[in-house]
């Protein structure tokens, strides 16, 4: 029981990060889809997150439709606000780190561009940082989690020994 | 429409408007200057607010906009995206939910050809709070139609005077019908989001049930192209301004359309040396000229003019 709760240990590490793989590149195909509205349909950013809902997939979806209503609702508080507020409640069940949020909440922090090349570059900067972290965790990430089984069912039977 | 002046403003300021929200229907302005008092014009008349939200007549007691607080305004009435405003701003106004009309001054940036690429650090705010008037249009609907169809017809006024509210009534009561007429589809240009306030394309103000709007587009470029598009019975357009948009009402005017259009001037004669086309041209295509004018700082329907000079 003992070995079997070291591997599980292992496992899940490694599922962790194959999740935050995953979730990177979900939160890396929101800006992109984001990128398109404001380039090909110049919409503003409240606007583009009620478009692209129908896109995502849970628990994104209902994520971006909520941000859409509440700003079309217009309660006076800021998009920045709403869409962090929405945003932390989905990446409560994903395996993402602090700076890989910070990273995705960058382009609500700068939005007050009249121009949309600008509003656009915003946008490909925070898909560059998450790409580049994505990138660097895919490299190692193989290897990584074998180390983490191994590990967990090493550690396991060390703690057999130790124990007996 | 109640209130919805206050939904211009971000939630950190909002305290300070809901009197003014409330007395919506007595605003006509609300201006907003960078480190200058806030003023609005209530029932005519100058006030100011004060750093309780509530109106005074001293300039002392009055609240001091900063610059942030314009920004942030500005911000909040482009959703949080001025580039989709771009447009917009380069005209020099947002037309905003409500029909409202945010007006903008600051530093022009210019284009190598002379046009205005952008306005930059916007310190002048001039919110124009939208009333529509159901009704305004009664006084004139009887001589209007003839045989239960609307006449051409031409409104002349000067700035100020309700032109575009007895306008903006005319269309909802052709469009809806009334005990004249019944209902006919009118399809109008709003070139500068005035008439039906459209935001997101959407009029904001009743229009009628069969009326269609093109927003934002030239009236000389919108009127032929409604024509191809929805075919409308009744066409109108608000400030009629060069000789472009009055060779294409002819033209509307040629495929069968009625039509309904407003100018600036005091009577006939002056728009007519304006265009510098003749009485017989304008009676081509207008058979009533309505002349607007004030009376004891109400707006009224001086004159009614028919075709030839004869006046109602």
């Amino acid at each position: 029981m003992i070995f079997g709760g070291c591997l599980g240990l292992g496992v899940w590490y490694r599922f962790r990060m194959n999740g935050r793989i995953r979730a990177l590149r979900s939160l890396r195909y929101i800006l992109e889809l984001l990128a398109g509205e404001v380039r090909y349909g110049q919409a503003t950013l409240p606007e583009c997150c009620g478009h692209i809902a129908r896109y995502l997939s849970p628990p994104f979806d209902t994520a971006f439709e909520e941000i859409g209503r509440q700003m079309a609702e217009n309660t006076g508080r800021s998009f920045g606000e709403i869409f962090r507020q929405e945003m932390d409640r989905v990446f409560m069940s994903l395996p993402l780190t602090e700076e890989d949020r910070q990273a995705f909440y960058e382009f609500t922090l700068q939005t007050g561009f009249a121009d949309a090349q600008m509003q656009l570059r915003i946008i490909e900067q925070c898909m560059e940082r998450l790409r580049v972290t994505q990138e660097q965790l895919e490299k190692g990430n193989a290897e990584k989690g074998r180390m983490a089984v191994g590990l967990g069912a090493m550690g396991g039977l060390l703690l057999i020994l130790v124990l007996w | 429409m109640e209130n919805s002046i206050l939904q211009l403003f971000p939630l950190s300021t909002r305290c300070l408007w809901q009197k003014t929200a409330r007395e919506q229907e007595a605003i006509q302005e609300i201006r907003l200057r960078a480190g200058r008092q806030a003023i609005l014009y209530r029932d005519g008349r100058e006030v100011f607010l004060d750093r309780q939200g509530e109106f005074t007549d001293s300039p002392e007691q009055a609240r001091i906009v900063p610059q942030k607080e314009l920004e942030e305004l500005l911000e909040h009435i482009c959703h949080y995206s001025p580039y989709a405003f771009a447009e917009e701003l380069r005209r020099g106004f947002v037309t905003v939910a409500g029909g409202h009309r945010v007006g903008v001054a600051g530093q022009a940036v210019m284009e190598g050809d002379g046009s205005i690429r952008t306005l930059k650090n916007i310190s002048y705010v001039n919110i124009r709070v939208a009333h529509q008037k159901k009704g305004a249009a009664d006084g004139v609907l009887a001589a209007i139609y003839a045989g239960g169809i609307p006449q051409n017809a031409l409104i002349i006024s000067p700035p100020g005077c309700g032109k575009t509210t007895l306008l903006r009534d005319l269309i909802r009561q052709i469009s809806d019908g009334n005990s004249y007429g019944r209902g006919m589809t009118v399809g109008v240009v709003d070139e500068r989001s005035e008439l039906a306030g459209s935001f997101l394309g959407r009029p904001q103000n009743d229009m009628g049930m069969r009326t269609d709007v093109l927003d934002a587009c030239p009236k000389e470029i919108g009127m032929l192209m409604l024509l191809r598009s929805m075919s409308p019975r009744v066409i109108a357009i608000d400030e009629l301004g060069s000789e472009g948009e009055l060779k294409a009402l002819g033209q509307a005017s040629a495929c069968g359309c009625r039509i309904l259009a407003t100018v600036h001037g005091t009577d006939r004669r002056d728009v007519e040396r304006r265009f510098g086309v003749d009485t017989k041209e304008w009676e081509k295509m207008f058979d009533l000229f309505f002349i607007l004018g004030k009376e004891k700082g109400k707006c009224i329907v001086r004159r009614i003019e028919e075709k030839g000079g004869r006046i109602c």
